[in-house]
């Protein structure tokens, strides 16, 4: 049996198959396509600061200047829907909205209906010290005093590295401003807390001097309807340029 | 020993297939084709499924000073054993001497007439072998029994005679592990039942279909009523019907002879779990207006059994509480609980552990999270529930300047 034929045949079958690819994929989004309503419609959950809150009608926070942003970057206006956190999807689903700006952690089940951008924040664990030394590392936290929100996801993993053999001295307290409270004051060598309560305590303590290291790891994305590939595009182009810009730097130091 | 003197038709082939022949294209063609065409055979000829060997387990006992203490487990979703058996063991460890677990229809009479109970039958096994007591909630129509299209709560009437003989077989093939059974879940909130209008006759209709089956099949089966969820819905709602007109009503329709205790769910949300009771308010002691209910319609020697309760702190709910706050009220509910209800059998927590992270409040309501890592509220739940010394203050005080 001869195969030449056949063989060359498949070849040019998976040529003009990667060649039709290449084509489709190649193309730059299509801004009408991405939001055919002619604005970026953005939904959020604006009752978690300092991301989103409804300031007697009017939206503001982190969320709210930063979706602002990339409406601008891609050069439609922003219109901006409040929705309870666990209506978010549905409306994302349904069509109702474009994009939902909300402090969403990335949710592996959610991607069957959704595709998520980068990050733009991380909430999760940190580790603060005092002073501008170096953040403690975690294999050198025996007999160190560390303070905790009493029953928090930092909590649980300070009793894990207990259980791991880490010497710790655990100070739990009732609220985690307390905890960080107990590192400024001395009475802790380090304080276990997400980045934004950190961030927080810091920026109305400005003379306080500390210094922090992730542990965990807890990404915000931005969520926008797996099938509207040029909205995905278009809006992590524009998260892009505003990291590369510095401006979702300089956003994220204004509000948290 | 070659084995072409045992098999020749083997060494024939493995001839065939000789690096001489393999360097042929066309002999590599039709040695891939046979072997896919050899892989959808066995696909289309229903492989036969690979029996699962039960695990060799020694008896464990559960060492607890507080019986009411109980948790919730979600083990029906589970796919690996050694997940179930983990959770079961840290039930063990915790000192919660009974689990309430769910054992879906759906799931075991998937064809009708014929129960696939090896799944049902690992749990119950592994749950006894831990030393744990089952309560069984029993639900979900199967798709053969229920309306095209329907949701997995959609239980129409002509179902009701198929749904108690699955629980005549559940009490018969369990009578020696499972003493209670839970007649479906949450009948008073529209979206457990059906997304249909919720109808307390209806659900007396299946209590009274389901209860003298399960007796017939296990007379000492305890068959619970509910389990109700708290509500406020009023009458009329699409939502649903508040679990204390629900229940009266079903004294009214003669319900109560066809169960021997209540089932009842009952959530703290924000308030203390000493906070009293109201009618328009869903607080942990709401279960008493429950009682009271019971009690009012001569049915006071009959327990209750909270098979679902707890606090959330998950931060982006607005029912949610500080983590704090969730283990301190979670510990005085059981005591609480313990010095006050006479008539609870066992106080629930939902839940255990869900098999993901659902990146959602519902994860505030867990003990441990997907990965097995207890959150503090399991540690001191375990540390009253086995009477170690449990810490009279749970955190320290603030931080004064000194």
């Amino acid at each position: 049996m001869r195969l030449r034929p056949f063989i060359l045949l498949a070849q040019t079958a998976l040529a003009f198959a990667l060649f039709m690819m290449a084509v489709l994929h190649s193309g730059r989004p299509d801004r009408e396509r991405a939001f055919p309503t002619g604005a970026l419609r953005i939904g959020v959950d604006a009752s978690y600061p300092p991301f989103a809150v409804d300031d007697d009608g009017a939206l503001r926070g982190l969320e709210i200047d930063l979706a602002a942003a990339i409406a601008r970057e891609i050069g439609l206006p922003a219109q901006f829907r409040n929705i309870g956190f666990y209506s978010l999807y549905d409306a994302l689903i349904s069509g109702e909205v474009d994009a939902l700006v909300a402090s969403l952690p990335i949710d592996a089940t959610r991607t069957d209906d959704a595709r998520y951008t980068s990050a733009y924040f991380n909430n999760g664990l940190v580790l603060a010290s005092a002073g501008d030394s170096s953040a403690l590392a975690v294999e050198n936290l025996g007999g160190k005093r560390i303070a905790v929100e009493y029953a928090s996801s930092a909590d649980s993993l300070l009793h894990a590295w207990l259980a791991d053999g880490i010497a710790l001295q655990r100070m739990p307290y009732e609220l985690p401003g307390y905890a960080l409270d107990a590192l400024r004051l001395g009475q802790a060598d380090s304080a276990l807390t997400d980045n934004l309560t950190y961030r927080l305590y810091q920026r109305e303590r400005s003379g306080w001097l500390s210094t922090s290291q992730f542990i965990t790891h807890d990404p915000y994305a931005i969520a926008v309807r797996r099938d509207n590939h040029d909205a995905w595009q278009l809006i992590e182009a524009a998260l892009e340029r505003l990291r590369a810009g510095g401006a979702l730097a300089r956003l994220i130091a204004l509000w948290a | 020993m070659p084995t072409s003197l045992f098999y020749p038709k083997a060494a024939a082939l493995s001839y065939r297939l000789s690096r001489k022949n393999l360097k042929r294209p066309a002999g590599l063609l039709a040695i891939i084709t046979l072997a896919g065409l050899g892989w959808l055979a066995r696909d289309w000829a229903g492989a036969a499924p690979v029996a699962e060997q039960p695990l060799a387990l020694a008896q464990q006992f559960v060492q607890t000073q507080k019986p009411l203490v109980c948790v919730h487990t979600l083990l029906e979703n589970e796919v690996e054993t050694a997940k179930i058996l983990r959770s079961l063991a840290m039930t063990r460890e915790l000192g919660a001497a009974t689990i309430v677990q769910f054992f879906p229809w759906a799931y075991v009479e998937w064809r009708e007439g014929e129960y696939d109970w090896a799944r049902t039958d690992s749990i119950v096994r592994l749950a006894r072998l831990q030393g744990l007591r089952v309560i069984a909630r029993l639900g979900l129509a199967p798709d053969w029994a229920r309306p095209a299209g329907a949701t997995l709560t959609n239980l129409p009437n002509a179902a009701f005679a198929g749904f108690a003989e699955y629980a005549a077989a559940f009490a018969t093939r369990y009578a020696k592990d499972i003493q209670r059974i839970i007649v479906w879940n949450e009948p008073n909130l529209s979206a457990e039942w059906g997304f249909q209008p919720v109808e307390p006759a209806r659900y007396a209709r299946l209590l009274a279909a389901s209860y003298p089956r399960i007796k017939q099949a296990n007379p000492a089966a305890v068959v619970l009523a509910g389990a109700l969820v708290p509500t406020l819905e009023k009458p009329g709602s699409r939502v649903g019907l508040n679990e204390l007109d629900f229940l009266t009503a079903l004294y009214e329709l003669g319900a109560g002879a066809h169960y021997d205790a209540l089932a009842a769910h009952t959530y703290g949300f924000r308030d203390a779990p000493e906070t009293p009771p109201q009618p328009r308010r869903l607080n942990f002691r709401r279960v008493e207006l429950l009682r009271q209910i019971m009690v009012d319609n001569g049915d006071s020697h009959k327990p209750i059994i909270i098979t679902e309760s707890g606090w959330n702190d998950h931060a982006r709910w607005l029912h949610a509480v500080h983590p704090s706050q969730r283990a301190a009220y979670t510990l005085r509910a059981f005591q609480y609980a313990e010095a006050h209800w006479d008539w609870l059998e066992a106080l629930c927590i939902w839940a255990l552990r869900y098999p993901v992270d659902l990146r959602g409040y519902p994860d505030g309501y867990t003990l441990i999270n997907a990965e097995f890592l207890p959150k503090p509220v399991y540690f001191e739940l375990q540390a009253y529930a086995r009477g170690w010394a449990v810490n009279e203050t749970l955190w320290l005080p603030p931080p004064v300047e000194t």
